[in-house]
């Protein structure tokens, strides 16, 4: 296995730090990191499609909404029932990706590009966020499901966490679980990035019409890479909403939309690694800055964008990490 | 007949208000091909630069509304010499920064004037046809939003400098060499683009309730009427405005507004997959044929 994931020494040790973190700090931390997780995924998938094939989707947060509720609808009504938690994870993931495929497919096989494909999938987030908040009524309802209108869903089973054995308390095995799950995402988008497909995809973002008249079918490549991307932005969704337990219309919004942006531009869009330390530390950062009001986190967000844009535009995170391996021998090879 | 005429209202009032909202997008976007997320922002500067002139220096609304877009160009300005002009050319990060922009500028709206803004009152009196009463400032509105739209066309299609203009767009390093300034170009087109948001948010801020997030209320409708108008915007607009205003309007009126929100969204969507160049495309397609 000779990924770059076995070559790069740095990440092998992040892991092992993240892994033993459980050992050294008290479950309410522990919590919190892995709130600060939850969010790698979605930042991930917009790093695939944006970072290596240039497609900058405004809309992630469509899926990442979508998944949240489909969860949270089919979950609701199968209370009760053997492993729901488990397959209503699978069947809202499998819901995630059917809708990313025919957005997907609209967007590519309909010769959208450039910008355009952020603003119709921006526009798709927010049909959904527009529907999603006059759905306060009574009369929308799916099976046992309220939806609630601008208060959002809850009362949602959480993913049966509590009954793992080993003694392990519910928060620990949650971190873990969303660690494994992050490492092994990271391990197969490596294996994505080098094989054949995935070179495609990079040539993709250089030059679409000279890399489909080398033979290439450029739109399957670009809507399987969309695909995933939403699936994961999906994971994002229903790890987000089984944390805190409830899901809103607002994570769809303008400024929800904006954050994944943020985290991705900021980090270094074309590292995966960076995007995953990037995305913890971002949202932590806006965690702590919203301790006095939440405008004041999206200021400094927005701010971070703007000097990330202007003066990284490879990102800060990533260029931390080459500074850092250059000057610490050790780190390399 | 009043019936025809509520009709008419509806339809005129929004045209206006996407015509209005779309223009100032519409002039960066099609002079230098930079979508700017900010737009919205750029609005709510124009808003609140005309209410807080008119309540504390106690400015005569016309005054106060001249303010508000001093102030929005000048904002402008500062943003094209800070962070835009180093973005020409990087489409995909322009949409980034100006978001950051946008972010910044309305959140810091809501830390300064507080969650909600006392506005002014509407101007010019309201009258009455049959049973229903109608604002002439929304009739008002209609024609300015024609009348700028002609100026406009006037600055770009018959002034020297829409002619140098036209030439830096369609290729600046033959304009260079031939001595136009371009850089100059892009500074005033973009003060225009800002000096136009800021025309529509003093135009709207006394009929609103003025909000920091008024911005977030304009940037859909403009970007909406913007892609759906294509790339030669001064050709696209009205056609652009007038089927999405047609679309809103007749499913508002039958359903409820936010209905209407969602069938526009969905009809830009659809305009896009079947017309990526939009109207402005389609009417420059047939006329060469």
């Amino acid at each position: 296995m000779k990924t770059e994931f076995k070559k790069n020494k740095l990440q092998f040790i992040t892991f092992l730090i993240l892994g033993a973190l459980p050992l050294f700090i008290d479950s309410f931390y522990l919590d919190n990191i892995s709130y600060f997780m939850c969010w790698t995924f979605i930042s991930l998938g917009l790093a695939v499609i944006w970072g290596m094939g240039g497609i900058l989707s405004f809309g992630q947060t469509a899926f990442f909404g979508l998944a949240g509720y489909g969860f949270s609808v089919i979950s609701i009504n199968f209370l009760g029932v053997a492993g729901v938690s488990l397959w209503s994870i699978v069947l809202a993931l499998l819901l995630t990706g059917i809708f990313g495929v025919i957005v997907g497919y609209f967007l590519f096989y309909g010769g959208i590009y450039d910008v355009f494909i952020g603003i119709v999938t921006l526009a798709i987030t927010l049909v959904l966020e527009t529907f999603m908040q006059q759905t306060a009524g009574p009369e929308y309802v799916i099976g046992k499901a309220r939806l609630n209108g601008f208060n959002g869903m809850q009362g949602m089973p959480t993913i049966g966490f509590e009954k793992v054995p080993y003694g392990l308390v519910e928060g620990v095995t949650q971190y873990y679980f969303i660690l494994i799950l992050s490492i092994i995402i990271l391990i197969s988008l490596y294996k994505f990035k080098n094989s054949k497909m995935g070179l495609i995809f990079l040539a993709s973002k250089e030059d679409r019409e000279r890399v489909s008249s080398l033979g290439h079918n450029v739109q399957k490549i670009q809507l399987i890479a969309f695909t995933i991307a939403s699936i994961l932005a999906g994971i994002s969704g229903i790890l987000y909403t089984n944390w805190g337990g409830y899901i809103t219309p607002d994570s769809m919004g303008l400024v929800s939309a904006a954050l994944p942006v943020v985290y991705v531009a900021a980090s270094g869009k074309k590292d995966f690694f960076s995007v995953f330390i990037g995305c913890i530390f971002f949202v932590w950062l806006s965690q702590t800055l919203a301790i006095n009001g939440k405008q004041f986190a999206i200021i400094v967000m927005g701010l971070i964008l703007v000097i990330s844009t202007r003066f990284f535009p490879d990102g800060i995170i990533l260029m931390l990490k080459d500074k850092l391996i250059k000057k610490v021998k050790w780190l390399q090879f | 007949m009043v019936f025809l005429f509520n009709i008419f209202y509806q339809f005129g009032d929004s045209l206006a208000f996407l015509l209005l909202a779309a223009i100032g997008l519409a002039v960066i976007f099609g002079m230098m091909k930079i979508i700017n997320l900010a737009h919205g922002e750029f609005i709510t500067v124009g808003a609140y630069g005309t209410v807080v002139s008119g309540k504390v220096f106690n400015l005569p609304l016309p005054i106060a509304m001249a303010f508000g877009v001093v102030i929005t160009i000048i904002f402008g300005l500062i943003l094209e010499k800070l962070i835009i002009r180093y973005l020409y050319g990087r489409p995909l990060d322009s949409v980034v920064a100006t978001w950051g922009i946008s972010l910044i500028v309305s959140q810091s709206f809501l830390v300064i004037f507080g969650p909600s803004y006392e506005g002014l009152q509407t101007p010019m009196g309201n009258f009455q046809l049959g049973e229903f009463s109608y604002s002439e400032y929304r009739i008002f509105l209609i024609f300015i939003a024609l009348i700028i739209l002609f100026l406009l066309y006037y600055l770009f299609m018959k002034t020297s400098f829409g002619t140098l203009a036209r030439a830096t767009i369609e290729n600046p390093s033959i304009s260079s060499s031939m001595g136009v300034d371009v850089k100059n170009v892009y500074t005033i087109t973009f003060a225009i683009g800002a000096g136009l948001a800021g025309v529509t948010g003093a135009l709207y801020a006394p009929t609103m309730t003025i909000v920091p997030s008024i911005g977030q209320a304009f940037i859909v409708s403009a970007f909406i009427t913007v892609v759906t108008a294509g790339a030669s915007p001064f050709v696209g607009l009205v056609p652009a405005a007038a089927f999405l205003g047609t679309v809103q309007t007749s499913v508002t009126f039958f359903y409820k507004s936010t209905i209407g929100l969602i069938a526009i969204l969905c009809a830009v969507i659809l305009i896009i997959r079947y017309l990526p160049k939009g109207f402005s495309g389609l009417i420059l397609k047939t006329r060469s044929k």
